[in-house]
């Protein structure tokens, strides 16, 4: 009798190769189901696919506009990483990223006309990494000194961060809102001095800034004592403290820290294209697609960069397919098919299938095995 | 005629993931009768029961109930025949009323319930067993020990016949145990079946008609209790010692190290779990702690290492008061520490073998400069401590977890010991390693009483502490009930004190 099935079992160690093929076969996966998506809804999926790598990367203004739609993601993206890999579930990216907007667009205002660029630039963008910071230490502190739930806290402020961006433009005569805009209500332009140079169609050096803050945080976690400590921590918090680390500080430092990268998206966004906190041009949904990037990146801040560019990619083509009548929505459905089949993917970096014989289980009776 | 016995479980086997829990077990449960299962901890006790309970299912072996054959797919099958099992950690839900959880479940329920109806049952049904509990108070306003009995009643509201419980005393005052007691025997009047897993002779003697012994998943022997000696089943419980490294005599005891007074240390749940102890430790000196788990061992290394406050008492190291002192001014004033559990606390599973190699040292040069680690420092002194103490099976980058028990030891104890310490404290170092790593790990602890460090070793394995120690203290309910000069010692008179027996009871 030939009593084959298949087991699950833990991978030790998976191995590179493994490490870097589930999440590509994860995108082709997710790319395969989305074609079976757009043939059942009438389309070409080549036509479709074709139009959107295009449009992505097939003009120097279509990938400026890829980078300039990254920007945010990867920042998003570190944000996420950082705090998911110390176990710290810091979903409030969008929140801090609102937060951050608004704290750069109130500085840029408030500063106003006639202070220098050399000035005016770093306190702007920097405005936004302590909004950030600001509105993440509203979950953090109660998190670690009262243990309250950190998923539920950011989650919520995340609401309340939107609420107040369109309140200060949309719902108020707030000095966020132009007085000049008599029509609609519009965010105030901060002053030229605060903005980012362009130097490539609408890409700014804000790109840069995104990508030195990846870098600067994996040196931080992977080369310093704090890093270190931080990894203890994530690893076994129990070790950590019987290495005379103080967990609690390090907590509180990584989520500031990742509200501070989120904030940095929206100060960037107010200071380089948008020019302005307004609601109605500021992408919503960038701290959620961080979390997507981070995951997919397997919370490697340096992986979040090309993460980031494929996301901005993305969200980059979901406009040109409405030229083709294709909903952009396309865009959206194919981002949460990657990150399905991505999330699923993990489980086969972390184990693997086998085919065994019903004897080689070992101890195990049939009921127990097959249930695992 | 004999009567048919309650149950009668022949030729039990049953195993983890290859390990085995129970090894052709034979047990007999008699109508009528209070059955204690004796046992070290890993003797099988828990997994035997949760057997009969149906929670396992055994790989081999015949199971009959009053004489017929009975097999249990799941606790509610067991539940329906008539066994009940008391877990130690309790099914309870807390939000409800105790009336309300008696009632959870019980296949009479129908789809309206009448609070009152539940509230008189429940009443009633404690009166009658002496376990008295408000049946409107809900589970987590009610203290430990009426929880359990919120558990016994669920069980009796089921009408079971053979009632299972396990390790019940751990959780009670000696007031409560006694109201146990007394219950188990009305049950047993009754006519029903008690099984009562413990490892305290006391208890055992006190309670039961006989007793199943079990040592390493495999049944020693069945006796009545009134014929049973306590040191007899002391024997039967521990076993016979195995030939490897022992203690030499070797220097006098030095200075003193560590010098306890008066400790008290919480424990879980807000009951005390170090009742006022005091000793010292010298240099060159191995001082064991032996005891049954959960008597306070955990709360004291916890105590000793900084990572719980003490509520009274002082610790002094080389004179230097440093009972309120934080882990790391204790490492850096030379405690070394060897928790029991090697990859939940001590070691980080994920990080590599260099990282954990230098989990204690890294604040400090040459493994980092400023705020930068020097990973080249780590993997020199990880390479030198590789060979030095023999580490097998490390590969470069990869995590520690993959390394088998006893090369993570090594890897511990290395580090412990590598940098400059005066204390060590160690907890069942050789728990779960195979023969050779266990002396490896000795051989590493009695080099440490040469080096002139003071040892102190928490110990659940009477072979070890008997091994290594200069002295033996016996903690029994977080304090010490004796004291014992290890060349004197015995394993029977150790297992009597570790059981509770006081040295003035003899």
């Amino acid at each position: 009798m030939s009593a084959r099935r298949y087991t699950i079992e833990p991978r030790g160690l998976a191995s590179a190769r493994v490490r870097l093929m589930v999440p590509l076969l994860s995108v082709l996966a997710a790319l395969i189901v989305g074609a079976g998506f757009l043939t059942l809804t009438g389309n070409s999926p080549w036509t479709v696919y074709s139009r959107m790598v295009d449009a992505a990367f097939g003009s120097g203004r279509g990938f400026a506009e890829t980078l300039v739609s990254a920007t945010p993601l990867i920042l998003t993206g570190v944000a996420a990483a950082i705090a998911f890999k110390m176990l710290v579930w810091n979903i409030g990216g969008e929140g801090q990223l609102l937060m951050g907007a608004i704290s750069a667009a109130g500085i840029g205002i408030l500063m106003g006309d006639g202070v220098p660029a050399v000035i005016a630039l770093p306190v702007v963008v920097l405005a936004g990494a302590v909004g950030g910071a600001f509105w993440a230490s509203l979950s953090a502190v109660p998190r670690v000194y009262l243990g309250t739930n950190e998923i539920i806290t950011t989650l919520m402020l995340n609401f309340i961060a939107l609420n107040l961006m369109n309140y200060l433009v949309l719902g108020s005569y707030s000095p966020w809102r132009d007085p000049a805009s008599t029509q609609f209500p519009q965010g105030r332009p901060i002053p030229d001095a605060a903005r980012i140079p362009e130097f490539f169609h609408r890409l700014d050096y804000g790109l840069f800034v995104a990508i030195g803050v990846a870098v600067l945080a994996w040196a931080l976690i992977g080369r310093t004592r704090w890093g270190f400590e931080l990894r203890i921590v994530g690893d076994s918090s129990d070790t950590a403290r019987y290495a005379g680390i103080g967990v609690p500080r390090k907590i509180l430092g990584v989520f500031l820290l990742s509200g501070a990268a989120a904030g940095l998206a929206g100060s960037l966004l107010v200071a380089g294209i948008l020019g302005k906190m307004d609601p109605r041009s500021l992408d919503l949904g960038l701290g959620f697609t961080g979390i997507i990037v981070a995951a997919l990146a397997r919370l490697n801040p340096l992986a979040v960069v090309p993460v980031g560019v494929l996301m901005g990619a993305l969200n980059n083509a979901g406009p040109a397919l409405q030229s083709i009548q294709v909903p952009s929505a396309t865009v959206t459905m194919l981002q949460g098919a990657i990150l399905i089949f991505a999330v699923s993917g993990e489980f086969l970096i972390a184990n693997r299938i086998r085919n065994v014989r019903k004897e080689e289980v070992p101890g195990l009776p049939p009921g127990e095995a097959a249930a695992t | 005629m004999e009567a048919v016995p309650a149950i009668e479980l022949t030729g039990i086997d049953k195993a983890f993931y290859g390990v085995k829990a129970n090894d052709d077990v034979h047990f007999e449960l008699k109508w009528g009768e209070v059955h204690a299962l004796l046992g070290e901890n890993g003797a099988g006790k828990s997994t035997l029961c949760s057997i009969l309970a149906g929670l396992y299912r055994p790989d081999s072996g015949d199971m009959k109930m009053d004489g017929t054959s009975a097999a249990f797919r799941s606790p509610k099958e067991a539940l329906a025949a008539g066994i009940g099992m008391v877990y130690q950690h309790f099914r309870l839900v807390p939000n409800l009323t105790v009336a309300e959880n008696l009632n959870l479940g019980h296949p009479g329920l129908g789809i309206r319930i009448s609070q009152r109806d539940m509230e008189r049952d429940a009443a009633h049904l404690g009166e009658r067993y002496g376990l008295g509990v408000d049946p409107r108070a809900r589970v987590w306003q009610l203290s430990v020990g009426e929880q359990q009995r919120v558990e016994i009643l669920k069980l009796l509201h089921r009408d079971v016949r053979v009632l299972i419980l396990d390790e019940p005393t751990a959780v009670l005052t000696p007031q409560e145990s006694e109201t146990l007691f007394r219950t188990m025997r009305l049950m047993a009047s009754e006519d029903r079946a008690v099984i009562f897993v413990s490892h305290k002779l006391r208890e055992v003697k006190q309670v039961s008609d006989r007793v199943t012994v079990l040592r390493n998943g495999q049944t020693v022997g069945v006796v009545n209790t009134a014929d049973a000696e306590p040191r007899d089943l002391a024997r039967m419980m521990v076993g016979r010692d195995l030939e490897l490294a022992a203690r030499e005599a070797g220097e006098p005891p030095g200075e003193p190290v560590l010098e306890v007074d008066g400790l008290r240390i919480p424990g879980e749940r807000g009951l005390e779990a170090v009742k006022g102890i005091s000793f010292r430790i010298c240099r060159n000196e191995v001082l064991g702690i032996a005891g049954v788990a959960g008597n306070g061992q955990r709360e004291l290394a916890y105590g000793l290492a900084g990572l719980r406050g003490p509520t009274a008492g002082t610790i002094r190291l080389l004179g230097i008061d440093i009972t309120r002192a934080p882990v790391l001014s204790r490492i850096r004033k030379g405690v070394a520490y060897v928790p029991q559990n090697r990859l939940g606390m001590g070691l980080a599973p994920g990080l590599s073998t260099d990282e954990n190699l230098g989990l204690k040292s890294y604040r400090w040069p040459p493994f980092s400069r400023g705020p930068l680690l020097i990973p080249g420092a780590f993997r020199d002194r990880s390479e030198i401590l590789i060979q030095e103490y023999d580490i097998r099976g490390v590969r470069p980058g990869l995590p520690i977890r993959l390394l088998s028990g006893g090369n993570l030891q090594k890897a511990l104890i290395a580090r412990e010991v590598s940098q400059e310490h005066h204390l060590l404290i160690a907890r069942s170092p050789t728990r779960g390693l195979d023969v050779g790593a266990t002396d490896a790990v000795r051989r590493l602890i009695l080099a440490e009483r040469k080096r002139g460090t003071a040892v102190l070793l928490i110990s659940e394995d009477l072979d070890e502490l008997l091994a290594l120690s200069d002295r033996i203290l016996v903690m029994y309910e977080g304090e010490f009930v004796g004291e014992v000069d290890a060349d004197e010692a015995t394993r029977e008179g150790l297992g009597l004190l570790m059981a509770g027996h006081r040295e003035d009871d003899q």
